[in-house]
């Protein structure tokens, strides 16, 4: 166990080197910044001092001294949260990003645990109800839920529930008394809703398919032959043993879908999280800033991916652990 | 047992059982009309090929028959006084496991490979008797140990995958056994298993229906086996019963030329095995008459036409055959096929069976 879980670490580290220094070699080779005057010059518009911007610019984007030394620089500036100057919020940004991670996870986190928890339900039953209308229906939904696309979905769900129903406001706005205040959680409703209907939807159809993989299994007729009931036979030998497929979908999947979705619905609803602020970024070239926001879903991944092969050991006991028993 | 019934009733009667499955091909009638019954402390073996129905007539017995496409469509299955087809589905659950267990014939897809084999015998215990946690772990261990694992008390706590083949049948058994059933289906419980484990098996099966004093409903399609554990045998072929009797009876002077030709098929036997030609009748649309009638020695133009043949008693035991030749002619026997003559080999199985 201790072996795997080593092996699985170093794997982590090894994966997060390479990220790191893909990137270092993509901003090394990118033209977007070759221009040190433009971006000392927007960094004193920004309020900087000349020296360090200067500073900045050596250690952040390739000026002065030798490849190797400015890859060291990078490396070591990552580790130590030293990330650069948004020109775009003239703040740190490890400031921005601070402040931006909890108007996304406020309403990602809700949307995902539902759509997990929601959608391995539908999955289930349709695949323990195969062929049957509320399979027919379950399998309909997942289908349009899947193909809608979010941004045509949000706007409409906008304008249902905000202007023509005026259920909800029709844009986020920061000036509620606190983020776990209910006009906060009123205003989350829309972007959960959307966000969460199509993750519901693929983890419905996920789930569905690996349960159909078991619901014809020797063991579950022999489950069956028990006398427990049905409900038991579907979560205990249908859900169980197809929780370990689903883990390995489950993390690529979700966060895919979520930091993807996430862009989408915070431009639309604009709502100040890492998909608004990584959005702006681009938008303005701020390249510290963009290099942050997908630099952290990237290092998300790395680490939901340990936790996956963490969870592997947990689900399935015939994992072998790499020493023996 | 909790019957009031008087105990010369059999405990199990299946009476004209009829199960067909939707296929794309069109309705396969997998059992049609198939009729036996299990006595109390007795076992009844099923022996036939692979298609013949007897995995299918075991799994309606509980209605296991995976619905769609499968569907019970005729017949009952009386187990104790009360017909099984008709339950609902609460009380089927109170049966199985309970009062009805079973045992699959590949003990390394029977269990599930994500929960310990204690927790799966304890899921069977709970599942009907109102016991905590602690002493269904005792049971549990009390019946690996009365299955003939070694070390049950740590053994309890391993995944099925850490046991060899032969030790997971006896783990499926141990489940099967959980709650003191009246009557064990096991459907080919040792084809899976290699020849010196299955010896085992066998050895445990009657060990245990004298310990526990249970019916057992035997499936197989190893006449061997067949003649070392039954009191009664019923050969199916094509979802028909062909012939059933006393083992003695069956064994001794089969009347059936599909009993006979099965037994002149097994390895070992004197002169030499011979092979039945042919194969089995299309399942969708099977041949009028007798469905054997196209691989059988003795097939005349009135065996295919008209319905499935009538039962005729052979003999003075409660042995019967559905076969044309005995109509009118009951307790007389059928000759060898024409011109066989005495190449035609003698019948004693008994002696000759394959691991004796």
């Amino acid at each position: 166990m201790r072996a795997y879980l080593a092996k699985r670490l170093l794997w982590t580290l090894v994966a997060t080197w390479i990220t790191v220094t893909i990137t270092f070699l993509l901003l090394e080779l990118s033209p977007v910044s070759a221009s040190e005057a433009a971006f000392i010059d927007r960094q004193v518009q920004a309020g900087m001092e000349y020296e360090a911007a200067a500073e900045l610019y050596d250690r952040q984007l390739g000026g002065g001294g030798t490849a190797t030394e400015r890859y060291l620089d990078f490396v070591v500036g990552l580790a130590t949260l030293e990330w650069g100057h948004s020109t775009t919020y003239n703040r740190p940004v490890v400031d921005v990003v601070a402040d931006a991670w909890v108007y996304s996870v406020q309403y990602v986190l809700p949307a995902t645990v539902v759509a997990v928890v929601v959608g391995f339900a539908i999955g289930l039953y349709s695949a323990t109800h195969q062929y049957s209308a509320g399979d027919y229906a379950a399998t309909t939904l997942a289908f349009v839920g899947v193909s809608l696309p979010n941004f045509w979905f949000a706007v409409i769900c906008i304008l249902v529930g905000g202007v023509w129903l005026g259920w909800f406001p029709t844009h986020y706005t920061t000036d509620v008394p606190g983020l776990l205040s209910l006009a906060n959680a009123h205003q989350l409703v829309l972007p959960t809703f959307v966000l969460g209907t199509a993750a519901i939807a693929s983890q419905a159809r996920y789930a569905r398919a690996e349960s159909l993989e078991y619901v014809r299994a020797d063991f579950v007729t022999a489950a069956r032959s028990k006398g427990i009931s049905e409900r038991a036979v579907a979560v205990r030998h249908v859900l169980r043993p197809a929780s370990v497929p689903l883990a390995t979908v489950l993390v690529g999947d979700v966060l895919g879908l979520l930091f993807a979705g996430a862009y989408v619905i915070e431009v639309i609803f604009g709502i100040p999280g890492l998909g608004l602020v990584s959005y702006r970024a681009i938008l303005q070239g701020d390249t510290s800033l963009v290099l942050a926001t997908t630099l952290i879903p990237v290092f998300v991944a790395i680490l939901g991916n340990l936790c996956q092969d963490v969870a592997y050991t947990l689900l399935d006991p015939r994992i072998e652990l790499g020493e023996g028993r | 047992m909790t019957s009031d019934r008087t105990t010369s009733d059999p405990l199990l009667e299946v009476d004209d059982l009829r199960v067909a499955f939707h296929t794309d091909a069109g309705l396969v009638r997998a059992v049609d009309g198939v009729s036996f019954s299990v006595g109390r402390g007795e076992t009844t073996c099923l022996v036939g090929e692979s298609g013949s129905g007897k995995s299918v007539t075991a799994e309606a017995i509980t209605r296991l028959t995976p619905s769609p496409p499968g569907e019970i469509d005729g017949g009952t299955v009386r187990f104790d006084g009360e017909d099984v087809t008709r339950a609902t589905d609460s009380r089927l659950r109170e049966l199985r496991g309970n009062r009805i267990a079973h045992v699959f014939q590949d003990p390394a897809s029977a269990l599930n490979p994500v929960y310990t084999v204690g927790a799966q015998i304890r899921e069977a215990i709970r599942a009907h008797r109102d016991v905590g946690k602690r002493a269904a772990r005792a049971r549990a261990i009390d019946l690996l140990d009365a299955t003939g694992i070694p070390e049950p008390a740590t053994r309890v706590d391993d995944y099925p995958h850490e046991f060899s083949g032969g030790m997971k049948q006896r783990v499926c058994i141990a489940i099967a056994l959980a709650c003191d059933p009246d009557l064990l289906i096991a459907d080919e419980p040792t084809s899976a298993l290699d020849a010196t484990v299955e010896a085992g098996i066998l050895d445990l099966f009657a060990e245990l229906r004298a310990a526990f004093g249970t019916s057992l409903l035997f499936i197989t399609h190893d006449l061997g086996v067949a003649s070392r554990i039954a009191d009664r045998v019923v050969v199916l072929y094509a979802g028909r019963v062909m012939e059933s009797g006393p083992a003695s009876a069956v064994f001794d002077r089969p009347a059936h030329p599909y009993t006979r030709a099965l037994l002149a098929c097994r390895p070992g036997v004197p002169g030499g095995s011979r092979p039945i030609p042919g194969s089995l009748p299309d399942p969708v649309d099977p041949p009028d008459g007798c469905r054997f009638a196209e691989r059988c020695p003795h097939a005349i133009a009135a065996c295919r036409d008209g319905e499935h043949p009538a039962r005729h008693r052979v003999g003075d035991d409660d042995h019967h055959v559905s076969c044309i030749h005995y109509e009118g002619n009951e307790g007389t026997e059928l000759g060898p096929p024409p011109g066989e003559g005495a190449a035609w080999p003698a019948w004693s199985t008994r002696a000759g069976g394959r691991d004796e």
